[in-house]
């Protein structure tokens, strides 16, 4: 059997269908039953396992290291119902320093359990579906319980889909330190969002999240750490994936825009490579971040009289709020990844991820870091196995 | 998983219900709804029952009274006149009288009186048609011997209909073909595409290109289908409603669109409009292979006509 | 006649062309419009794992845990997960 190929035009002579279908499809849509392109449930089951091995560390102090299996499954119960949830089980060990990078000030060590799950039920209608789900976190000094409601709408071509996205979540926080505190906070989010299919090889999301917190936020293991009772969030996320044929390889950005009221203000931007070769995918990664200092976090220049961690008037002028967190210091932070994914048969996916980031007030992009922090390290390897059914 | 082609007679058509699957019965079940739905809408707007809504519209025309119709044929109705508006004039389903006249089995010109005598049976703005949205759904065709005709998309409409009996069935991979009108229902079961072939106009047994679908609608429409020469010159059965005389500038044109309804409009509103077939599918948005009666290929793709290639004939 | 090839001529005739030269209409194309969102047969590449916006939950979870605990900014991709204590 011979085929030609009709010289397709790689060239620029493409006329642009920017409108969207012409009055006679969108006419030919409208009829009754004619579009019914079930939205439906995904076909195949997953059973995933995933193992996180993570450290970090700052010169001179090996910190936190972090042992955590995982799993998850997605099991579609008819072409209309699907469940998924996952279970993730935390070892922590190690120690953190109670202010800035002070060494001396570090907690001593400790370890901690965490267990937290999830499970989602969701429904498909045939251009939409709808999704209850439910997480809950657990730890000796840290309860949390969390509940979402997440729709999805496509439009008749398929090409978009609008997400919204609702969240509660209610903490309940303590302190192996402090018998006596029993503290709360509770979380509401709303999330709204677009996928758009943006040519044969382009795809891109939107989405723009609010979060409105009350309550404690404060750590307390962390000395001179008083914060705000309410924290509210500003996030818009932009990704796009564009492939690349020739290659055979994805090119997946995202760029990510926080704020808020701690005075907080982020800038994210990532970007990976998915390879394919053969049956496997190497997708190597870069991330950077950047973000300024919290309103109330103060650097490490200590009460002349009293000494550190006291900033300077902590008793005669006493600050309404602060912090001696790094993690609200002025900063920036690169991480550099590396994945490789196997495919096995149809149905078995092996992959491993080795990560490293580094974290340094030298490094943040607009502006000053904040003085008088060590540089921030961290490793973490994942490995992974996942079955199809 | 397996792939199962369910193969009947319908709408004057050899057609194919073909679906991957694992369970060959509950393939057959659902098969057999999807093709009990064609034979629905086939018996509903046939012109040769006398007890379909169609042939009791044609009955009444001439009439002072009014035909009620149900919700699926007013919106049918309604799509009939945004096709006739939007192809100025040119799809018009009370030109199907035009049939008296011209007889493709016999090949025979039909005389200019015999056409004139039709043409003021001819024209959808004459239809008193209370429109879907009225409370009440009436249609009257106010001079006897006028007709409606819904073969200018019913198949189409019923190749839609079939894939979404399919699709509620909770079916994901196959496809309904109704004599060449095509609506994929989904990909195959190794998530590959389906391809289909489009008849080349000139070669019964050949085809000019295919086109590879995941989802969407392939429809066609040719000067081949019914048809005969005289003299050296081809006479079609697509009948300019103005004038009654069949045109002549395009061998095929074939369409793909989301929705099989819209592909099988498009590509018979395009052999309809002649020479202004490709500026009509541009600002419709269509993406089509158009062959002109000197075998030339147009694609939205191709910066210019592009030669054809041969070894189809051999 | 073998399903391939029963597929690719079934529609037209009932018999089946003993050699056909079939020309492909392959829609992609590179540059071009900016905007030209897909038509149904064209999204092969768009439904590539490589090109998916949230294939791997338990990758994205640890990620997202690990910067959230790290770093002051975390979310935006999502909503429902709960909180933590985290060091």
């Amino acid at each position: 059997m011979a085929w030609a190929e009709v010289a397709v035009a790689a060239t620029d002579a493409k006329p642009c269908r920017g409108d969207k279908a012409g009055a006679i499809i969108a006419a030919a849509l409208a009829l009754p039953g004619v579009t019914a392109h079930a939205e439906s449930a995904p076909e195949r089951g997953v059973v995933a396992l995933k193992y996180l091995n993570y450290k970090d560390s700052q010169p001179g102090l090996d910190r936190i290291a972090v042992n955590a299996p995982s799993i998850y499954v997605l099991a579609p119960i008819s072409p209309r119902w699907a469940v998924d949830g996952s279970l993730v089980s935390d070892s922590v060990s190690g120690a953190t320093p109670r202010y800035h990078t002070a060494i001396s000030g570090a907690t001593p060590r400790m370890t901690d359990k965490r267990l937290a799950g999830n499970v989602q039920v969701t429904r498909y209608f045939e251009r939409s579906n709808v999704a209850i789900g439910l997480a809950s976190s657990n730890e000796n000094d840290y309860n949390s319980k969390a509940g979402s409601l997440n729709a999805s709408f496509s439009s008749d071509d398929n090409n978009t889909t609008w997400n919204v996205g609702l969240g509660y979540a209610s903490d309940k926080i303590g302190s192996t330190n402090d018998a006596t505190l029993h503290e709360t906070k509770q979380t509401s989010e709303l999330l709204l969002g677009v996928t758009q299919d943006w040519t044969a090889n382009d795809l891109i999301q939107l989405n723009f999240t609010l979060n409105s917190g009350r309550g404690y936020f404060s750590d307390p293991y962390k000395s001179v750490d008083n914060r705000p009772r309410e924290r509210d969030q500003a996030i818009a996320l932009a990704r796009w994936n564009h492939y690349f044929a020739g290659a055979g390889g994805a090119l997946r950005s995202a760029y990510r825009f926080y704020r808020d009221t701690f005075g907080i203000k982020a800038h994210t931007l990532g970007a990976e490579w998915v390879q394919s070769v053969g049956r496997f995918t190497i997708t190597p990664s870069l991330r950077l971040y950047t973000q300024n200092a919290a309103k109330f976090y103060f650097d490490p220049i200590y009460d002349p009289d009293v000494g550190a961690p006291y900033p300077p008037g902590y008793f005669t002028n006493p600050p309404q709020y602060s912090s001696a967190d790094q993690r609200l210091a002025a900063f920036g932070a690169v991480t550099v990844g590396l994945q490789i994914g196997v495919n096995i048969g149809a149905d078995w996916l092996v992959d491993l991820k080795a990560e490293r980031y580094e974290q340094r007030t030298g490094w943040r992009v607009i502006g000053t870091g904040s003085p008088g922090l060590d540089p921030f390290q961290a490793t973490w390897l994942q490995v992974g196995v996942e079955k199809r059914f | 998983m397996n792939s199962y082609g369910f193969g009947f007679e319908a709408m004057s058509s050899s057609c194919e219900i073909r679906l991957d699957g694992d369970d060959e019965h509950a393939l057959a079940e659902a098969a057999e709804r999807a093709i009990e739905e064609v034979r629905r809408i086939e018996l509903k707007y046939s012109r040769y029952r006398d007890d379909s809504i169609v042939s009791r519209i044609n009955a009444a025309a001439g009439r002072s009274e009014w035909v009620e119709v149900d919700a699926e044929t007013a919106s049918l109705l309604d799509f009939a006149g945004s096709l006739h508006a939007l192809s100025d004039g040119l799809f018009d389903i009370t030109s199907g009288v035009l049939r008296r006249a011209w007889d493709f089995r016999s090949g025979r010109v039909p005389e200019a009186a015999g056409l004139q005598a039709l043409l003021p049976l001819i024209g959808w703005p004459q239809v008193e048609w209370s429109r879907v949205n009225a409370p009440d759904r009436r249609i009257r065709l106010p001079r006897a011997g006028m007709e409606l005709d819904f073969g200018g998309f019913g198949k189409e409409y019923a190749a839609d209909r079939a894939m979404a009996t399919l699709a509620v069935a909770g079916l994901r991979h196959g496809f309904v073909n109704l004599g060449g009108d095509i609506r994929v229902l989904g990909a195959r079961s190794d998530g590959g595409a389906w391809r289909f072939g489009i008849q080349h106009p000139r070669n019964a047994e050949g085809t000019i290109a295919s086109v590879d679908m995941t989802e969407g609608a392939l429809a066609s429409s040719g000067d081949y289908e019914r048809f005969f020469e005289l003299d050296g010159r081809r006479y079609c059965h697509i009948l300019d409603p103005r004038t009654g005389w069949p045109v002549s500038s395009w061998a095929s044109v074939s369409v793909t669109a989301p929705a099989c309804a819209a592909a099988g409009a498009l590509s018979t509103i395009a052999m309809l409009k002649g020479d202004e077939a490709l500026a009509f599918l541009a600002t419709q948005g269509a993406t089509y292979l158009a062959v002109d009666t000197a075998l030339r290929t147009f694609h939205p793709e191709l910066p210019a006509a592009q030669p054809f290639f041969s070894g189809e004939h051999e | 006649m073998s399903p391939a090839i029963a597929m690719e001529h079934f529609l037209i005739t009932p018999s089946r062309s003993s050699r056909a030269v079939c020309a492909l209409i392959a829609a992609a194309a590179l540059g071009g419009c900016a905007f030209a969102p897909p038509q149904p047969w064209e999204k092969g590449n768009l439904a590539k794992p490589q090109m998916s916006m949230g294939r791997d939950p338990l990758d994205q979870a640890f990620t997202q845990h690990i910067y959230g605990s790290k770093e002051a900014a975390s979310g935006g991709y999502g909503v429902g997960g709960g909180g933590c204590g985290c060091n």
